[in-house]
């Protein structure tokens, strides 16, 4: 089990939100659908490395992000597509694009692994940001689990919609095991379905950051201390410091 | 969302703070401090967090100002999922997303907007 410790940040901080760090943790330290709790764990740490890293400090200064050439810092073996991945996905989420995604898959990633480890960016993401917040250390990484990744390909995944396949509420099936809380689910839910394990651990540590689906529209209750315009002001103010579209 | 969330409240909101900080326009109790405690915690500089963040605890409490955080935080998990996805920016808020709000916004600037011709 991994060790979160949110003791000394001067804060009471609810149980749930705690659990839900742990959770994610041991989640992310153990086999995946693609790839192994070894490589899962090699890349929650150069998500961390991604931050100190001066090519992609030079990229996020630039005019364009294809104005500058260089390479990253790295602090893993993990290969040059996975790097680049994961570095860009940090450092400067808001300036990808199409061409630069069908880059990275050319350069010998599959769409699966594409998937699972833009989950595991979004999830270490917000983990540490959370810790960083509350003026905490950074979780220490978990030992990784030994296992074979399911290596499970939803049937119903396809690319309409988005740059990566998707599987739409309609085109899910038995296999994938729960997917969607409702078939109305937004295109931020559906993101990561191409992986379901991935979608379903991502979402059950989201939630208790933000909203539990069920709440997201229900604008006038709010089961935060924050009234919920507070809450969207935040959300709003850091997309578009992102430079986020969505 | 939140044009939603405060038309519902009953607050006002001046969408083009989303993109170019608080003006009067923005009616939200304690906005300044939680915008002020968001935009340290995106620019990741740990003396700026420590100090919004007390003026968050001071202000709103203990509760309030772990709940700042966690939001805040949880947005920096959505939006890489929408943008290493390339999620359609037009399906935001079930399709409810119009281009006269993210061009009250400024949100039409975005690279990915202007890229996308």
């Amino acid at each position: 089990m991994s060790s979160v410790s949110f003791e000394n940040c001067g804060f009471e901080v609810r149980q749930n939100l705690i659990d839900a760090h742990t959770d994610a943790w041991d989640r992310i330290a153990s086999p995946g659908t693609w790839l192994t709790g070894e490589r899962r764990i090699a890349v929650a740490a150069e998500i961390r490395q991604a931050r100190a890293c001066e090519f992609c400090a030079e990229i996020k200064d630039a005019l364009s992000p294809n104005a500058v050439t260089g390479t990253h810092t790295t602090i893993s073996n993990l290969s040059d597509a996975e790097v680049e991945l994961i570095h860009r996905v940090v450092s400067d989420p808001g300036r990808l694009s199409e061409p630069w995604s069908q880059e990275v898959l050319a350069g010998g990633l599959s769409e699966g692994e594409y998937v699972e480890i833009a989950g595991t960016i979004a999830s270490v993401m917000v983990m540490d940001t959370c810790t960083m917040a509350l003026g905490v250390a950074d979780t220490d990484l978990p030992d990784a689990i030994a296992g074979e990744p399911t290596r499970y390909l939803p049937p119903g995944a396809k690319v309409e919609a988005a740059w990566l396949p998707i599987v739409e509420p309609e085109d899910a099936v038995e296999t994938d095991e729960p997917l969607y809380p409702s078939p109305k689910a937004g295109y931020i839910y559906r993101g990561l379905s191409m992986v379901p394990e991935s979608m379903r651990n991502y979402w059950a540590m989201a939630n208790e950051h933000y909203l539990p689906g069920e709440f997201i529209y229900q604008f006038d209750k709010t089961i935060r201390a924050l009234e919920r315009p507070q809450m969207e002001l935040m959300a709003a103010r850091v997309s578009a410091l992102h430079q986020c579209a969505y | 969302m939140l044009r939603e969330s405060t038309q519902i409240a009953d607050n006002e909101v001046n969408l083009k703070d989303v993109t170019q900080g608080l003006s009067e326009g923005t009616q939200i109790p304690n906005a300044e401090v939680l915008v002020n405690f968001a935009e340290a915690i995106v620019s990741r500089d740990p003396a700026n967090i420590a100090a919004t963040r007390q003026v968050v605890s001071d202000t709103l409490g203990n509760d309030a100002t772990v709940d700042a955080a966690a939001v805040v935080s949880a947005f920096h998990g959505f939006v890489r999922i929408a943008d290493s996805i390339g999620i359609p920016y037009t399906t935001a808020v079930l399709g409810q997303d119009a281009p006269e709000m993210r061009e009250e916004a400024g949100i039409n600037d975005f690279y990915r907007i202007q890229e996308a011709g």
